[in-house]
């Protein structure tokens, strides 16, 4: 190119009309769907789609009369809470022994760790289900528990790894001079230092867990044991078909805390969502 | 009263060594038996299951004569063969799309904007997104209402009728919610880069589209592997939209691997043979994460 551009001249107007065009096609469907947890249910299946409905808070009645909400939340704040404490009490010393010790086996058994989260959850689902009907777990919050947990140890553990390899050996070093043993340091420096990818690790791993569709589905047949994400699935009002208005309430609300809580690490997601493999 | 004021500072541990080549085992030894009681198990479990015919609480041993079947089964073809086409032309969209963006994010000062709005659809339980597609385009009809208020069709379209059509509503559905994925990660990669290479490059008047396509792109191709290979093994697991939106109509001609083994094992009772075809995809997996992940994630690190 012979002449040298502004460096604001690359096309402005491109830019917007891409970068506007995709916020669009990510807004626009989410703002319908909240249009049809605010309308009556005559007005959400129709012979011609009504795009101005009238406001009407017969969703919410219905959920706070007809469907307990309380006891899907619940459901799910202990299952996914739960899976993330295991999570952190397995994968932290895992983390460690990765990230700062030489052993045999050291980079086999990482990969292992990775690799069981490739596994479709469809090739150990009738397994699982035959364990946990074998152990009476079938329909219970706890076997939901362990089952996220499982899912998402792999991530959890690389996430936190990722973190604890940048920590400098120097911190470490001071305190063994000092007579620290190794647990002590994991406890009081290690942990306190690699604080953020816990937390990012915790955050992501609590997202996966609240999403598990599939393992909830099957081992939670009734509705004891529904969490958000299945209970939506099955939000069928019997002959009277999909409850549309009622679902798109519910994934309002179970959208709000995760938007938040994804907007606390927002620095820290590209790393998380590639376990540590990418620095953001 | 009468404790005595100076602690005595606590001898280094000396551990013997022994201990000290055990102790990163030991600090593993949690988390590994809590993964090979979760994937070890169940695979010899579906192995040993794969050789009976199941019915209830009667099992028959069958030798081989499931994996025989299943070999010859075409809706196990079909299963593979979507879950491979619609996997590919889903990730080529979502890789495509996030790329563009990316590239007219990074650069723009209202990013931390565009980055908010660009994540939302990823924040949806994946089962909700589902019922958003299945509205817009089966029951609420409102996908063709738009289209043919464009002129571009006329009257309603039977999205579950037509094979391509069927098919084409789970590939929108999964790249609605999943280019945010590989959006975040490209656009962390771009802003990460060294802007002294890009300076250096605008002052030798090079342009952007340039610079993208010649510097920036071969610098975060290591990025791009790790994303597209985390995205893709995602899609090959495909189970959420199709139990919702399709169920695998017209025909199974969307129906993907994970919803063929559902339907074997939970609709139809087949254990046996549904634990089959997991014993063959858990190969196909292995395969995939010995060759393909490795090497993605050792390119990743550096």
């Amino acid at each position: 190119m012979a002449k040298p551009r502004k460096s604001r001249g690359e096309s402005l107007l491109l830019r917007y009309l891409v970068l506007g065009g995709w916020a669009l096609v990510c807004l626009l469907p989410i703002l319908w769907f909240l249009s049809i947890g605010f309308r009556p249910r005559t007005e959400v299946i129709t012979p011609h789609p009504i795009y101005w409905p009238t406001f009407s808070l017969d969703a919410w009645h219905l959920l706070m009369s007809d469907w307990p909400i309380a006891l899907y939340l619940r459901n799910s704040v202990i299952a996914v809470a739960g899976s993330v404490v295991i999570d952190l009490l397995l994968a932290i010393p895992a983390a460690y022994a990765l990230a700062r010790y030489e052993f045999k086996g050291r980079e086999d058994i990482g990969f292992y760790i990775l690799s069981t989260r490739m596994m479709a959850p469809a090739i150990v689902a009738v397994p699982i289900f035959f364990l946990f009907k074998t152990l009476g777990l079938l329909d219970s919050v706890w076997a939901l528990m362990l089952i996220y947990a499982a899912i998402n140890l792999s991530l959890v553990t690389w996430i936190i790894r990722s973190y604890m390899l940048d920590i400098p050996k120097e911190l470490e070093d001071a305190a063994r001079t000092d007579g620290a043993g190794d647990l002590t340091i994991l406890r009081e420096i290690i942990v306190p230092a690699c604080l953020p990818g816990i937390i990012t690790a915790a955050v992501i791993a609590a997202i996966f867990a609240i999403n598990e569709f599939l393992f909830t589905l099957l081992i939670a047949s009734t509705s004891n044991a529904y969490t958000m994400s299945v209970a939506l699935a099955n939000f069928t009002g019997g002959s009277d078909g999909i409850i549309y208005n009622a679902i798109a309430l519910v994934s309002f609300i179970a959208f709000v805390p995760i938007l938040i809580l994804v907007i606390l690490i927002q620095k820290h997601l590209s790393r998380g969502l590639t376990m540590g493999a990418v620095k953001g | 009263m009468g404790v005595a004021q100076a602690t005595p500072k606590p001898a280094p541990r000396r551990r013997s060594p022994a201990l000290r080549k055990a102790f990163p085992y030991l600090l593993l030894a949690p988390a590994l038996a809590y993964l090979l009681v979760i994937t070890l198990y169940p695979g010899l479990f579906a192995i040993y299951q794969s050789l009976f015919v199941v019915k209830f609480l009667s099992w028959s041993w069958t030798g081989l004569g499931n994996y025989s079947a299943i070999l010859q089964d075409r809706e196990f073809w079909a299963a593979l063969g979507n879950t491979a086409l619609i996997g590919a032309i889903s990730l080529a969209l979502q890789t495509g799309i996030a790329l563009a963006i990316a590239y007219f994010a990074y650069r723009d000062p209202m990013i931390r904007g565009w980055r908010i709005i660009y994540l939302m659809p990823m924040l949806f339980m994946p089962s909700a997104v589902a019922f958003i597609w299945k509205l817009a385009f089966n029951d609420g009809r409102v996908i063709s209402d738009l289209l043919s208020r464009l002129g571009l069709i006329e009257g309603n379209v039977d999205w579950l009728g037509s094979i391509w059509l069927s098919r084409m509503t789970l590939i929108i559905a999964d790249v609605w919610q999943w280019t945010p994925f590989l959006f975040i990660i490209f656009v962390a990669a771009l802003q990460g880069q060294d802007q002294e290479i890009e300076e250096a490059a605008r002052l030798d008047g090079a342009s952007w589209p340039k610079i993208f396509w010649n510097i920036s792109l071969p610098m975060m191709r290591p990025v791009i592997v790790v994303a597209i290979t985390l995205r893709g093994i995602d899609i090959t697991t495909m189970f959420t939209n199709v139990f919702v939106m399709t169920q695998g109509t017209p025909g199974g001609a969307s129906e993907t691997m994970s919803y063929f083994i559902y339907r074997q094992g939970f609709r139809m009772f087949n254990f046996g043979y549904a634990s089959a075809a997991s014993v063959l995809m858990l190969v196909l997996t292995v395969v995939i994460a010995q060759t393909v992940v490795k090497r993605a994630f050792h390119s990743g690190k550096k």
